[in-house]
């Protein structure tokens, strides 16, 4: 982790919709992401974490422009690119790709294999067909798929087997950059650790960035080398894998953490369960101050009035949130229960 | 409450759009819209006579102007007078629409107290011989232009079997029961076309229905299959039932030019069709109007029946 | 059968018509135009096929000049207003913003008029004439295909194909013919049949009020408008148009109906090619005597197999289940899917899905009561109508998608006072005030107001506390719970998971918690059943299972999955994971089900469906090498 970053974002906000109806006006719009900053390392992963409407999957698409930015800068390899022209960010597209979540919506149902991998390998230069075909065939191997698949739809494959193949389209165009957004949310845990495998092995051969999307701890936790956690648009606490898991300290981190079921009836027993009341607030009417606040249980009045900004508490570790004292007491008893449970 | 105001401008909205395409048509037309009025049936009209019509219809005045005035003048009632006669538009129309109106409603009931159980029957006998027999007619019922169900319908029941009279009209107050046998072969003749789209709507909903997981719900509370079926299956089709029927207005307004020519119906579309092939423009444009003015009427009525079905509209 | 059958008449029937329409002028037929009218209503004859009409003209070559005419106005018409109403579609559901707007909304002045009513507004300034026609029909339906390609596209642009597409740098033009066109012109050939058909109807509807095409030229419409008034004399001049009309347009709506089946499944009309597949087999036998059920058990299910006929065939989604709960126990069934997990719910509650899924052996034992414990009820031998009273009395469910198992056109309170009305016959007025208190028991905050709201205005995790409100209002003795948390976020599942386990410790519940996620597993199971393709693989306690397992499949889903607890932070650089997929329920392996995927398989393994056997008290597995293992 030495030198520029290969890709850093700052203040980074988008709103969505708000109603553009002559006769209605009280529709506001949804503010899905709320300033946010990280940058990211040649060859790193950095996982972002949070519950679904967090903005996490918004920060993955405007980073890579597909969705328009409504603020704030992003930075590609030293260069600016939030302003840049559509034809200025097509040139760029080669370098920073993206692996969806959907394994039978991210694959056009009316291209066969060769089309849809080959369109990502003509990206990175001409080729004659015999060339482009061959290149195709090594993606194709590289995520143990095979010459048979050429001619096929996406609809001829299994999910794992699809989600193979936006792998193989991400890395065809030999990218410096990847999103992958929720890569295996939906399929079953025994291809899930078989797609995993396959990325983080691809990941670590390429030494490609990435910025992994996750709502799940545990698959951030195996693949990341630092970790952001979101909550309603903002990023709540950020730090290196071993920290973060080790030393939680925003509120909202360390009761994800305890209610994320753990694959282990006796710790399951032993620990008390963390109780966050209520649901997150829409992101269409955040609350003021703290978007947490309304479900902390250790709110303070001063919670509501400003809203706390990142700030390093330890080496590499950030957390927002103006408590010091529960995030020192949370450390020390790192090892013990953290907090109690509230009620239903 | 603020989805039907909403709905409620929309439709006026409409009408003011209506209203001025109505307008423009004469102008958007090539040529002297004086001329294009007096040029019927193959005669040169002379120049004299043109002039005094360009007067008298004031379209010698800016555009504009003549826009304003028309406003006006439709706003308060008045749609002019026919070429033909020089009598008032708005009379006649006032005296015929309440039976155009009779015929629409009188087969949409038809359409749906017929459409709805049938198809309700072969969504719960899917597959069965009745399903088979149900959807092999509503395919044959779609195929039938009105124009021509209503005239082999005159062909068999009046010409041949000499059951019913071959058209014409009685009024209901002199003689309900002459008025109803008029009513029947018009009405049933639009319906023939209408059934399908119902049954159709219907069987395919209640079929989607059937499998929705409130369903299951219903099912796991110990409800009757009585229940479940009319609480929560039929009475969510309602929604798409009332929604095609909307969407198939247009085409009903149209049959009904078509139904009423045919049988003599004096209702407003006869007229309008008289005024057609006596190219008699002011007419025309009334009866247009009016018409146009009742679809976007019947079109809100459907929404806002949508938004009392639905409260996911409501709340949009 | 009858289906294709006619599908491909009309098609034949089509091509006809198209062909004989094109060659009409090359044909050897009578001139359509040339009157003998000394000849009038002639009849049949070797030289008239069809008669003569009103002027002695040759019926049936006016009827191949009529299909000229219909057809070519027609698809002219459908193929220019296609032209236009595609690429405004396209232009206003991909750009939106003020582009959506230019091409969208002048459409709308068009749809607020009946399209017959435009045609005779025109008509009346222009005057009648074919290409008048021509041109109005295309206008007209301008707004039909702009509509469907608009819809088409909206709901196809966000899909994550089209971002994948903007992300490798297409251009607009590109994705927009390229990527996006190709899937949305199944509707539109489907819309492009319609308004054929749509304008041969108004075509021959103007010509037959003498408005559209103009007479001597021959249409169909002009036809019947000119024997109407000689039906009685000639009535067959007046059948031979009506039935080229009818026969062209119900082949039209046939071939529309077969370009719906095939483009766009999800708009077409569902037929049943194998009704009753199931209707000599459904009543098996009834044994009258149910064997006992085993002491202190709430219920137990044996050997259940359960058959689905899908096209492919019967399948058996469940091959000999079993499994028992007791009062106030939660047994956990986990598997992936397709591995019958649900299925067992459904089956156990009679809610497979009707006419395709039965239950075609085994018994659930279940006993109602503590009072009389000899008392034992086959819930598969219960007829459908008596099992009514066991629903949400003994037996409560409460399913995935919380919105999806509410019904959103009914308040919350309204479908709770539902359950309670058949479940403890109750008043309404003591209905309404119950269902406020069953609202507070599963931690609804405010619930009589929320008694007067409506499903879509309440979030995931209030949805299905209401749900479970509903399952447990009627005091059921046992709960099955499908996959109830997998929809919601961790800190909203761990409430509901608490909620669950708080009431079933109250009232001795047994539950049934169907899921795929062996954390939540953990969480709440006292004993875990393991299913694979349709059968229970292994079960035992839940800490039998999760630190002793015994079968290879339940070893490989414990190790597939990445861990966030202390003790191995060595930072794994691969997970375990279990190669190849679930097999397809119509092609399952001859032996062991798992055997293709085991890395422990060995030849015997595909002799035959190992047994179950006891690896000690209450632990079970299905595996001949379990002891090698």
């Amino acid at each position: 982790m030495s030198g520029n970053p290969i890709l850093s974002v700052r203040n980074l906000t988008k709103y969505y919709g708000g109603s553009r109806s002559f006769f209605d006006k009280t529709i506001p719009p949804v503010r899905a992401v709320a300033g946010v900053n990280f940058d990211i390392a040649p060859g790193e992963v950095l996982g972002l974490v949070g519950e679904s409407g967090s903005g996490k999957s918004t920060v993955g698409r405007t980073v890579l422009r597909l969705h328009e930015p409504s603020s704030g800068r992003i930075v590609f390899d030293g260069a600016e690119i939030t302003r840049i022209s559509a034809s200025r960010m097509r040139a760029l597209r080669r370098e920073m790709q993206i692996i969806f979540q959907d394994p039978f919506g991210s694959l056009n149902p009316r291209s066969r294999v060769e089309q849809i991998i080959g369109e990502a390998v003509d990206l990175t230069g001409p080729r004659s067909r015999e060339e482009r075909r061959q290149r195709v065939v090594k993606m194709l191997e590289q995520v143990s798929l095979t010459q048979e698949h050429l001619r096929r739809f996406p609809h001829e494959f299994s999910g794992g087997q699809r989600q193979r193949l936006s792998i193989a389209r991400a890395l065809a165009a030999q990218p410096r950059f990847i999103v992958a957004d929720e890569p295996v949310a939906a399929l079953d845990v025994s291809i899930q650790a078989q797609i995993m495998n396959l990325i983080a092995h691809l990941q670590r051969e390429t030494n490609v960035a990435m910025l992994f999307i996750s709502h799940d701890l545990g698959l951030v936790k195996f693949i990341a080398d630092r970790v952001m956690v979101m909550y309603l648009g903002r990023i709540v606490e950020m730090a290196s894998v071993e920290s973060l898991y080790r030393r939680p300290r925003h509120p909202y981190t360390r009761a994800l953490l305890a209610s994320a079921p753990v694959v282990d009836p006796r710790t399951a027993r032993a620990r008390p369960r963390v109780l966050l009341q209520g649901e997150p607030p829409s992101p269409a009417d955040p609350p003021s101050g703290c978007a947490f606040r309304t479900r902390c249980p250790f709110v303070l009045e001063a919670c509501a009035s400003r809203v706390p900004t990142l700030r390093e508490v330890s080496s590499g570790h950030s957390h927002a949130c103006i408590r010091d004292d529960i995030a020192a007491a949370a450390a020390v008893a790192a090892t013990a229960s953290p907090v109690q449970p509230e009620g239903i | 409450m603020n989805y039907f105001v909403r709905r409620a401008g929309t439709a006026l909205a409409t009408l003011f759009a209506v209203a001025t395409l109505i307008f423009l048509t004469l102008h958007l037309v090539p040529g002297d819209p004086a001329e294009v009025l007096m040029t019927s049936g193959g005669m040169a009209p002379s120049r004299e006579a043109i002039d005094a019509l360009r007067i008298s219809l004031g379209l010698d005045r800016p555009l504009w102007d003549q826009y304003l005035a028309y406003l006006a003048r439709i706003t308060s009632g008045d749609l002019g007078t026919s070429f033909q006669d020089h009598a008032s538009i708005s009379a006649e129309i006032i005296r015929r629409l309440p039976r155009t109106v009779e015929l629409i409603v009188s087969a949409a009931v038809a359409s749906v107290l017929i459409g709805m159980p049938a198809g309700i029957l072969a969504a719960l006998r899917r597959g069965s011989f009745w399903d088979g027999l149900l959807s092999s007619l509503a395919s044959l019922g779609l195929s039938l232009p009105i124009f021509v169900t209503g005239t082999l319908m005159i062909l068999v029941f009046s010409q041949t079997l000499r059951l019913v009279p071959a058209g014409g009209y009685a009024d209901f107050t002199e003689d309900p029961l002459k008025h109803v046998v008029y009513l029947a072969m018009p009405a049933i003749s639009i319906s023939v076309g209408l059934i399908p789209v119902v049954f159709r709507m219907t069987r395919t909903s209640i079929l989607e229905f059937l499998e929705r997981e409130w369903v299951r719900t219903a099912r796991a509370k110990g409800l009757t299959e009585r229940s479940v079926l009319l609480r929560h299956v039929v009475r969510n089709s309602l929604s798409p039932v009332i929604t095609v029927l909307g969407l198939h207005i247009g085409t009903l307004l149209g049959g009904t030019v078509l139904v009423e020519y045919v049988f003599n119906w004096p209702g407003l579309s006869g007229m309008l069709v008289q005024a057609v092939e006596q190219r008699d423009y002011p007419a025309v444009q009334g009866i247009v109007l009016v018409i146009c003015i009742l679809f976007v009427l019947i079109n809100m009525g459907v929404d806002l029946l949508y938004g009392l079905l639905d409260p996911r509209v409501r709340a949009r | 059968m009858s289906k294709y059958s006619t599908q491909i008449l009309a098609i034949g029937f089509l091509a006809v018509v198209i062909a004989v329409a094109i060659l009409a002028p090359l044909l050897p037929i009578a001139d359509p135009v040339a009157m003998d009218v000394l000849n009038r209503h002639a009849g049949f004859s070797a030289r008239h096929w069809l008669g003569g009409d009103e002027f002695g003209r040759d019926t049936l070559s006016r009827i191949i000049f009529g299909a000229r005419a219909s057809l070519s106005v027609s698809m002219i018409a459908a193929l220019l207003g296609g032209t236009v109403g595609v690429i405004l579609g396209l232009i206003g559901g991909y750009f939106r913003g003020w582009l959506e707007i230019l091409a969208m909304r002048p459409l709308d002045i068009i749809l607020s008029f009946p399209p017959m009513l435009l045609a005779l507004l025109t008509v009346a300034l222009i005057g009648p004439g074919t290409e008048t026609l021509t041109v109005l029909l295309a206008i007209l339906f301008v707004p039909a295909y702009a509509r469907v390609t608009y819809g088409e596209v909206l709901s196809v642009r966000t899909l994550e194909y089209v971002e994948a597409a903007r992300a490798l740098g297409h251009r607009s033009g590109r994705i927009l013919f390229r990527t996006i066109l190709p899937n949305v012109i199944g509707p539109i050939l489907v819309q492009f049949s319609l308004v054929v058909a749509s304008c041969i109807l108004l075509e021959s509807g103007l010509s037959f009020l003498g408005l559209g095409v103009v007479p001597p030229d021959s249409s169909w419409g002009v036809m019947i408008r000119g024997a109407r008034p000689y039906m009685y004399q000639a009535p067959m001049q007046l059948v031979w148009p009506c039935v080229a009309l009818i026969l062209t347009i119900y082949s039209i709506n046939r071939v529309c109906d077969l370009l719906r089946d095939r483009l766009d499944p999800k708009a077409s009309v569902p037929t049943f090619q194998s009704p009753s597949r199931f209707r000599s087999l459904r009543n098996r036998p009834l044994r009258i005597d149910p064997p006992s059920i085993a002491e202190g058990k709430r219920l137990e299910v044996k050997d259940l197999v359960v058959e689905i006929s899908t096209p492919g065939g019967v399948i058996r989604a469940l091959d000999g289940v079993s499994l028992s709960v007791e009062p106030g126990q939660t047994v956990a069934l986990v598997g992936e899917s397709g591995s019958g997990k649900s299925m067992t719910g459904l089956a156990i509650m009679q809610l497979l899905p009707s006419r395709i899924g039965r239950i075609a052996d085994g018994r659930v034992l279940y006993s109602p009561g503590d009072r009389d414990k000899a008392h034992t009820i086959d819930l598969s031998q219960v007829p459908a109508e008596k099992f009514r009273s066991y629903r949400g009395r003994e037996i409560g469910m409460v399913f995935q998608e919380p919105m999806a198992c509410l019904n959103p056109v009914y308040t919350i309170g309204f479908q709770l006072e539902e359950a309670l009305l058949v479940q403890r016959e109750m008043t309404r007025d003591c209905a309404r005030r119950q269902a406020e208190e069953e609202l507070r028991r599963v931690g609804i905050p405010d619930p009589a107001r929320r008694l007067d709201e409506y499903p879509h205005q309440l979030s995931g995790g209030m949805r299905q506390r209401v749900a479970i409100a509903i399952a447990l209002c009627g005091r059921p003795k046992l709960l099955i719970a499908d996959e109830p948390t997998t929809a919601l976020d961790v800190t909203v599942q761990a409430q509901i998971l608490t909620l669950l386990d708080v009431i079933r410790k109250e009232q001795a519940i047994g539950m049934i918690f169907i899921t795929h996620n062996l954390g939540v597993v953990a969480e709440v199971a006292d004993r875990v059943v393991v299913m694979y393709c349709g059968q229970p693989v292994e079960q035992g306690t839940v800490d039998e299972i999760f630190y002793n397992p015994r079968h290879p499949y339940t070893r490989g889903l414990l190790a597939s999955v990445p861990r966030d607890d202390e003790s191995d932070d060595d930072s794994a650089t691969q997970l375990i994971s279990i190669p190849g997929a679930v097999p397809s329920p119509t092609a399952l392996p001859p032996g062991c089900r798992f055997a293709p995927r085991c890395v422990h398989a060995v030849d015997d393994c595909n002799r035959g469906v190992p047994l179950i056997e006891a690896v000690n008290d209450g632990h079970e597995v299905r595996c001949i090498r379990w002891r090698d293992i």
